[in-house]
């Protein structure tokens, strides 16, 4: 699904040139939650930025679903994002004027769904969130956790291939966090959606099928996590 | 492409219904005082322009003017030269006029300005002075020992007209005296005192032409003759059709008469207008580029997360121009209305011009090209800082 090879990103800041990915060769298969973990500065949210079209690496390939991406126009990336990848800030990057609902059938807008299509798609996939009471309401009136959920349903909604996603969790307290990887460990587990999760808290593994970790831009370790049921997965 | 249009205009529609309120008023509002500064000199150019043609027919040129020949001081066998051209289809009316600088004595105070002899039934065909009377009468074919005059010149008692001519306070009924140019000097009783608004025809005064001919000695003779037609605008062919009725004497139309002072007194408000419309255009793009500059910087990590999530820039540039085409649509929506409530109060309380009360006069083609040219550097005034901002690399603007 996802083929990444020898990716190589510097950065110039200044006169100081910054080594972020050194050559990083990555494959993602579908069905998987990768989780992408690694100190402050390892190069994890680079990674996460290339393989979601939203840099381009110096150096190296990147291949989603047998497609090129690096060679891709910017248009065209554009549009790849649109129907192929779905995205999940930190800071849960909601549009404030819209409500929850249209912030997440916007993007459904775009690929000229029509109006019945994109609101009950919108509608259910917020049900699927648990905010079912909450889409008629505006950023300011939601919680961290409640804004993180319409960000992952904004990122459903047009049934990506990959959703990525950079430290989803930063920003909500312990309970809020758990809340939402059981969210993302059922949408893995129920509809085999493939995940990408930049994380730095070690007790997020438990919900990673396999953990590849950052060390100065380069893989330092690979593990396989998840064995049997998702934590939490029998209730 | 359409389906992108839907987007800009949601995304547009949202930001306006959901923005700041205050902001999105000011800066309507901005656009629509712009508007009617765009509309409000060009309806006053045009309205002088209207007043000056206006006046000039009907107070003090009438459609055409026939002056002697080349040489010659009067028009001579003026009754049969009325004749002729008063045979002329579309000619309503001829008021021949005999012209002399005098000097008018009252009270010891004096005031020199121009008398004109003139046959009342004729005169009255021609211009509306006797319909402008506001106090006395006009004066009739018979009357020798008659004047009337403007009201600037009878003036008011105790007040100076501003260096214009006015014997200050002359009433209906007072004697007034005239020097002639030919030392003869004659007392008339004044009829009436009329007002037109027209400052030439103000301080003048009339009284008959056998009055004056017989002072100057003159038979048959004018120094002018006013020619009025049955429709305004058309002075150019019925001058053409005067001389082809084998009219001698000097044919001009009222414009040609006033000697291009109207010309350059409209070139120079072209000019003062031309200035006005270039800063109130600058001001427009100045406002309209502040005021999407401020949004776009404020949303720039919005219009990150927007391309981040697979939103077209072109879409995201389209939906800043179409806030801008709503805020310049109603901008100028508002513009006409508070531009209607001045030509309004305008035309209640016209400014008064020395050619004579000025209504604004506004020409559909005036709004047109204010509203073409508002909303043609509010387009572009828009669109440049949205298109800056949203080609930004969505990193940046992510991160801000």
């Amino acid at each position: 699904m996802i083929v990444a090879e020898d990716l190589r990103r510097v950065y110039t800041m200044g006169r100081v040139e910054v080594r972020a990915l050194g050559g990083v060769s990555l494959e993602v298969a579908k069905g998987e939650f990768v989780g992408i973990m690694g100190a402050s500065g390892s190069g994890k949210s680079t990674l996460l930025h290339i393989l979601g079209l939203l840099d381009r690496p110096d150096s190296g390939r990147v291949t989603i679903d047998g497609t090129d991406v690096l060679a891709l126009s910017d248009h065209r990336r554009t549009l790849f994002r649109l129907n192929r990848l779905g995205y999940v800030f930190q800071d849960y990057a909601l549009i404030g004027e819209l409500t929850a609902l249209e912030n997440v059938y916007l993007t459904s807008l775009v690929r000229g769904a029509s109006k019945k299509e994109y609101l009950d798609r919108s509608a259910d996939i917020l049900e699927r969130v648990g905010l079912g009471d909450r889409m008629n309401h505006r950023q300011s009136e939601l919680s961290g956790g409640e804004q993180q959920r319409v960000a992952i349903a904004r990122a459903l909604v047009n049934n990506p291939s990959i959703l990525l996603a950079d430290e989803p969790c930063a920003n909500l307290d312990s309970q809020t966090s758990k809340s939402i990887l059981d969210l993302f460990a059922r949408l893995n587990e129920d509809l085999d959606q493939t995940i990408v999760m930049v994380s730095h808290e070690e007790w997020h593994k438990e919900y990673f099928c396999r953990v590849v970790t950052l060390q100065d831009g380069l893989i330092a370790d690979v593990t396989e996590c998840r064995k049997g049921p998702r934590p939490g997965g029998g209730e | 492409m359409l389906a992108g249009l839907r987007v800009s205009a949601f995304l547009a529609w949202k930001s306006i219904q959901r923005g700041s309120r205050g902001t999105l008023a000011l800066t309507i509002m901005i656009i629509a005082l712009i508007f009617v500064n765009l509309v409000f000199l060009p309806s006053i150019i045009s309205g002088v322009v209207e007043t000056f043609n206006t006046q000039s027919i009907d107070f003090d040129l009438g459609n055409l003017v026939i002056e002697p020949r080349e040489g010659s001081q009067y028009i001579d066998g003026v009754g049969s030269l009325q004749k002729t051209v008063g045979r002329i289809p579309g000619i309503t009316g001829t008021s021949p006029r005999i012209a002399a600088g005098v000097t008018y004595f009252y009270k010891g105070r004096n005031a020199a300005s121009t008398l004109y002899g003139i046959t009342p039934e004729d005169e009255r065909s021609v211009t509306k002075i006797a319909d402008s009377m506001t106090e006395g009468e006009f004066l009739s074919n018979g009357d020798t020992d008659a004047i009337v005059m403007g009201t600037t010149l009878a003036g008011t008692e105790g007040e100076e007209a501003g260096g214009l001519p006015s014997l200050e306070g002359v009433g209906v009924g007072d004697s007034v005296e005239v020097a002639y140019p030919n030392g003869e000097i004659r007392t008339y009783r004044v009829k009436g005192i009329y007002e037109t608004q027209s400052f030439s025809v103000d301080t003048s005064a009339f009284i008959t032409s056998r009055e004056m001919s017989g002072v100057l000695g003159l038979q048959d003779q004018a120094s002018i003759i006013l020619v009025k037609t049955e429709v305004n605008g058309r002075e150019e062919e019925y001058k053409t059709e005067i001389l082809s009725y084998g009219v001698q004497e000097e044919v001009r139309t009222f414009q040609e008469k006033s000697g291009g002072f109207v010309d350059q007194a409209i070139q120079s408000f072209n000019i003062i207008n031309a200035i006005s419309t270039l800063v109130s255009l600058i001001i427009a793009i100045v406002v309209v580029f502040i005021v999407i500059f401020i949004n776009t910087v404020n949303r720039r990590r919005q219009i990150g997360i927007l391309k981040a999530i697979g939103i077209d820039q072109q879409i995201i540039i389209n939906s800043y121009v179409l806030q801008v085409l709503f805020i310049t649509t109603v901008g100028a929506l508002v513009g006409i209305v508070l531009n209607a409530g001045v030509t309004t109060y305008l035309t209640a309380y016209p400014l008064v011009f020395p050619g004579g009360p000025v209504y604004p006069a506004v020409e559909a083609s005036a709004i047109l090209r204010s509203i073409a040219s508002l909303f043609g550097v509010s387009v572009v005034a828009g669109y440049i800082p949205a298109w800056r901002i949203a080609r930004e690399d969505i990193l940046s603007a992510i991160r801000g």
